[in-house]
């Protein structure tokens, strides 16, 4: 409470206009209209990121060298940052802010680093495993099958992987070749969800060695067996010796079997299964391969980066050339007879439509004929259980089928094709199925959507943010300046095509990977960088811990300059008549 | 040590010697040598203290306030335009009692751009509450920022150094430049009365604030405290220009008399004038004429008494100002006028006006002066424009 002085002289007096006890009851807070508030917004990396990954949060650790914080922030979200750092199409940086002052930061290669780090991988689990909780079953040990598994073991519930094939993966293992995804990369990551207590069983395929009676005591499913069928040329000679699907190949492949190549190969398709069987053939012998593709470089579904490797590796590339018959001799292929296409307007997908043009064709010689033209879930062991739609399990937006005890994710109720998807629908099907089994009502799941549609994710732990994604113009450009991105170490082409298991890609330098770190905005994400707490002229922010602040709003007069100073917009300011209600 | 060096590197020098613990500024030519030597001196270590660059002369003199207010030593230089700027915050420097010391280098305002001597920028901040020295020649600003300080730290009020542009801000002399250990034993650290730290001498320990509301009722007191400072300034500067003489051999008073004895003729100068009237005072002298020359280094305060007396017995006095109030005078001359007012033996005042805008006065000027002195008995007009072609 105020009181008023009065002086009788200037002997009694101060010389400077000073108040003479403490100004702590004068509340200065009670002048505000306007309250700022620290409430995170969502960073387009973040939102953009099929596996839910809070990617500015774990650059902030990698900036102040805090790596295994960091690490462990990815494995709340996803169990192989390994695989992605490598592997992921990262629509994150696609989306990054930073696009604008010298390229996006280089996600995917902080990922990697901290996935390569020489340290034991210990999982961040919830709660140890309740052996006598209702138990769960994962069909299917790929990205999505072993994500669901590993969200469903860190919430405490007991969970069985089972698999088709002899070893885990999926396609990670099966379609992915060890030059891009060494073998070490991925065993260490699915052995750290088994050690988990997760038990994997292999050779156990569903409607063959796995039968739907073994399943019985399981209290909910979660079907998650992918695409391994390739579609099929429709074209004559497809019969003939020499021609292969490119799933089939590269498993056989990547299994580690004996597999031949002939000296001409001829690979159709333009996503990445034709690089990665490309480059495979190539790294297996073939003298001279050949992609096929019906639309141009622009319409080439595959990463961009593979497809510079591919290039690069000397695989000749012939755009707008569709095969019309598979030409043999004595039952063996001979070559591709081919039409020369043209590109239309757009399809529903906004790719451009090939058109034949009449009168072009031409033959390509080939002894060994390697199709990619996508692929299809064998949904046979599942016929008359659940319904299907499209070729894929149909799904709603928790991933429930049309069975109430079974869930399903992955490319085989989404399509989509790439690990950090099936992750993201794993973990949302662990989600769903953990609130299933405690028998509380399946709400609050935001559709799957595919990359491009403005992508929406489930987080595992999630945290409050304010939904509107951040934008360049929303960052305080005062504060930053052109940097250039980090460019990671490649093997020479020379070395590299000599074996499938030499990795093509090295990654980036400790030095590196904190200068991208330090690249990125860490748009509506406060990173600690005190700015608020330097600016604010009433000295009413205090730090709690160097990571946090708070505001004293007894003191806080509302001017807004910690929000408009705050370089990264994770500040809000809101009317303070809304929060006198 | 004997160093030949620009009146500008004079007074950064100075400010070395006084162990100014934080300097913030904002580059203006004339002045911009002064914090630019400043700059290397705290980016090499030769002085230890935190060098600020802000965006404006405003926050210029803001951050100088806040520093002092921290209880440091605090510096910076200005001119013209740029001091012009800062005008507003001058006046919490001098209401907050900060012992902050500005070097100004006196330089045209516009517009019609002029970066040439004249005086009316400074004397256009005469009320601000601030102490005013106008310095002759490089020694003495590199002196004045000793003194300047220590004055300062005494009565706790501002103090400007005031120098010519160019004239002496460019111009290279001898410079006597003391040694350190004897400039600290005359200049001790500064010990504030109050600081801006809960716990600090003079400041409770809880939160607490400076410069808030003070109402009608004491607004007056706290202005009669300022005026009283001032009053004692002018002791305390005397003493402590003999307390330097006897220290460095360079005594120092608020005025300086040359030549007055048995004057009847007397120049009034302030700044580099000084030293062309000087030499034209001698000639006169040696031609037999009755002149001396009255040197006002303190303008702010005014040290009226010691102009009365100093002028005792003159019969005309001839201001030179280099500066102007437009529609009123010159500002040396009204201040004179002023002061001389009701003092037995008024001599008559001349206001002079001349060398605005840079323009060189050499000591024709002076002659001219003085004869016109000679020939008039009282000036004919409030201002007398020399030198400007009709």
């Amino acid at each position: 409470m105020s009181h008023i002085i009065n002086f009788r002289s200037v002997s009694e007096m101060p010389d400077v206009a000073m108040s003479l006890g403490t100004t702590r009851y004068n509340k200065t807070g009670s002048w505000r209209y306007l309250r700022p508030l620290y409430r995170n917004r969502t960073s387009p990396c973040f939102a953009a990121c099929p596996a839910g990954e809070d990617i500015a949060q774990h650059l902030r650790w990698v900036k102040e060298g805090q790596y295994e914080r960091a690490l462990t922030r990815i494995l709340e979200e996803n169990p192989f940052p390994g695989v992605c750092g490598r592997v992921c199409p990262h629509p994150c940086e696609a989306e990054c802010n930073r696009a604008e002052l010298g390229g996006a930061v280089a996600i995917h290669h902080v990922e990697r680093f901290l996935a390569d780090l020489p340290i034991a991988r210990c999982l961040p689990v919830v709660r140890p495993i309740d052996p006598d909780a209702p138990a769960a079953a994962v069909i299917g040990s790929g990205p999505a099958g072993l994500s669901c598994a590993y969200q469903l073991a860190r919430l405490g519930r007991p969970v069985t992987v089972f698999e088709a094939l002899n070893e885990p993966g999926g396609m990670m293992r099966v379609g992915i070749p060890p030059y891009r995804l060494p073998r070490a990369v991925l065993d260490a990551e699915i052995e750290s969800i088994a050690a988990l207590g997760v038990p994997i069983r292999t050779n156990k395929r569903l409607g063959d060695t796995l039968s739907w009676d073994e399943l019985k005591p399981f209290k909910a499913l979660f079907l998650a067996f992918g695409q391994h069928v390739s579609k099929k040329l429709d074209i004559p000679g497809e019969e003939l010796a020499g021609v292969v699907a490119g799933l089939d190949f590269l498993r056989q492949v990547n299994l580690g079997k004996k597999v031949k190549v002939g000296r001409s190969v001829a690979v159709i398709g333009g996503g990445n299964t034709a690089m990665d069987a490309a480059r495979s053939a190539l790294r297996l012998g073939a003298q001279k391969v050949t992609i096929l593709y019906r639309r141009s470089r622009n319409e080439m579904p595959a990463i961009a980066e593979e497809i510079e490797e591919t290039q690069a590796e000397g695989i000749h590339f012939q755009y707008l050339s569709a095969p019309v018959h598979v030409l043999g001799d004595a039952g063996h292929v001979t070559g591709l007879r081919c039409v020369q296409m043209t590109l239309g307007d757009p399809d529903e997908r906004g790719r451009r439509k090939p058109i034949p043009v009449s009168g072009s064709d031409f033959t390509v010689p080939a002894d060994m004929v390697i199709t990619a033209l996508g692929q299809d879930a064998d949904l046979s062991p599942v016929a008359g259980s659940v319904d299907i739609r499209s070729g894929l399990l149909a799904i709603n937006e928790t991933g429930l089928t049309s069975c109430p005890t079974v869930f399903a994710g992955g490319d085989c109720a989404t399509g989509f094709g790439t690990v950090a998807w099936a992750v993201g629908s794993g973990k949302r099907g662990a989600l769903a199925i953990d609130k299933y089994l405690r028998g509380e009502a399946l709400e609050g799941f935001p559709p799957l959507r595919e990359h491009g549609s403005g992508g929406s994710t489930v987080l595992a732990a999630p945290r409050e943010v304010d939904p509107a994604v951040v934008t360049f113009q929303d960052i305080n450009q005062a504060y930053f300046e052109s940097e250039p991105r980090a460019v990671q170490r490649q093997k020479p082409v020379g070395r590299r095509v000599k074996s499938m298991r030499s990795e093509v890609n090295l990654g980036l330098s400790e030095a590196d990977v904190r200068c991208e770190a330090e690249r990125c905005f860490s748009c509506g994400t406060c990173n600690g960088c005190d700015n608020c707490w330097v600016y604010c002229p009433d000295v009413a922010i205090s730090r709690l811990n160097h990571e946090d602040y708070v505001i004293d709003y007894d003191f806080c007069k509302g001017c807004g300059l910690c929000a408009e100073e705050c370089p990264r917009e994770a500040i809000a300011i809101e009317e303070e008549l809304k929060w006198k209600k | 040590m004997e160093k030949v060096m620009m009146g500008n590197h004079a007074i950064s020098y100075g400010v070395q010697l006084a162990r100014v613990q934080v300097i913030a500024a904002y580059p203006i030519t004339p002045q911009t040598q002064v914090v630019e030597i400043l700059s290397e001196f705290c980016a090499d270590g030769r002085l230890d203290a935190k060098f600020i660059k802000v965006e404006s002369e405003h926050s210029v003199m803001a951050a100088v306030v806040g520093a002092s207010m921290a209880g440091v030593r605090a510096f910076t230089a200005s001119s013209s335009h740029g001091l012009a700027l800062m005008h507003e915050v001058l006046h919490w420097a001098s209401g907050g009692r900060l012992p902050i010391v500005m070097a100004e280098i006196n330089r045209t305002l516009g517009p019609g751009w002029n970066v040439w001597t004249e005086q009316t920028d400074s004397l256009a901040q005469r009320d601000t509450g601030w102490m005013q020295f106008y310095c002759e020649t490089n020694q003495e600003a590199l002196d004045s920022v000793l003194m300047g300080y220590k004055i300062a730290e005494k009565v706790r009020l501002p103090v400007m150094l005031v120098l010519d542009a160019f004239v002496l801000s460019h111009t290279e002399e001898p410079v006597n430049v003391p040694d350190q250990a004897a400039v600290d034993a005359f200049l001790p650290p500064y010990e504030p009365r109050y600081r801006l730290q809960p716990g600090a001498p003079g400041v409770p320990g809880e939160p607490h604030s400076f410069f808030g509301l003070v109402g009608p009722e004491h607004w007056m007191e706290l202005r009669f405290k300022m005026q009283q400072a001032m009053e004692e300034a002018v002791d305390v500067s005397r003493q402590v220009g003999a307390e330097f003489g006897r220290t460095f051999g360079r005594p120092y008073d608020l005025l300086e008399s040359y030549r007055m004895d048995g004057a009847e003729l007397a120049l009034f100068t302030a700044g580099s004038i000084t030293g062309t009237s000087r030499e034209v005072v001698d000639e006169l002298r040696e031609q037999g004429l009755s002149i001396g020359l009255v040197k006002l280094r303190m303008f702010r305060p005014f040290p009226y008494a010691a102009v009365r007396q100093a002028l005792a017995g003159v019969k005309k006095v001839a201001v030179i100002d280099r500066n102007m109030s437009y529609g009123c005078g010159g500002i040396f001359a009204s201040e004179l006028r002023s002061a001389l007012y009701g003092s037995t033996s008024q001599p008559v005042v001349f206001p002079f006006i001349i060398g605005l805008g840079g323009r060189d006065v050499t000591p024709q000027s002076i002659r001219d002066i003085v004869t016109h002195l000679r020939q008039h008995d009282r000036p004919e007009s409030e201002t007398i424009w020399m030198e400007v072609k009709r």
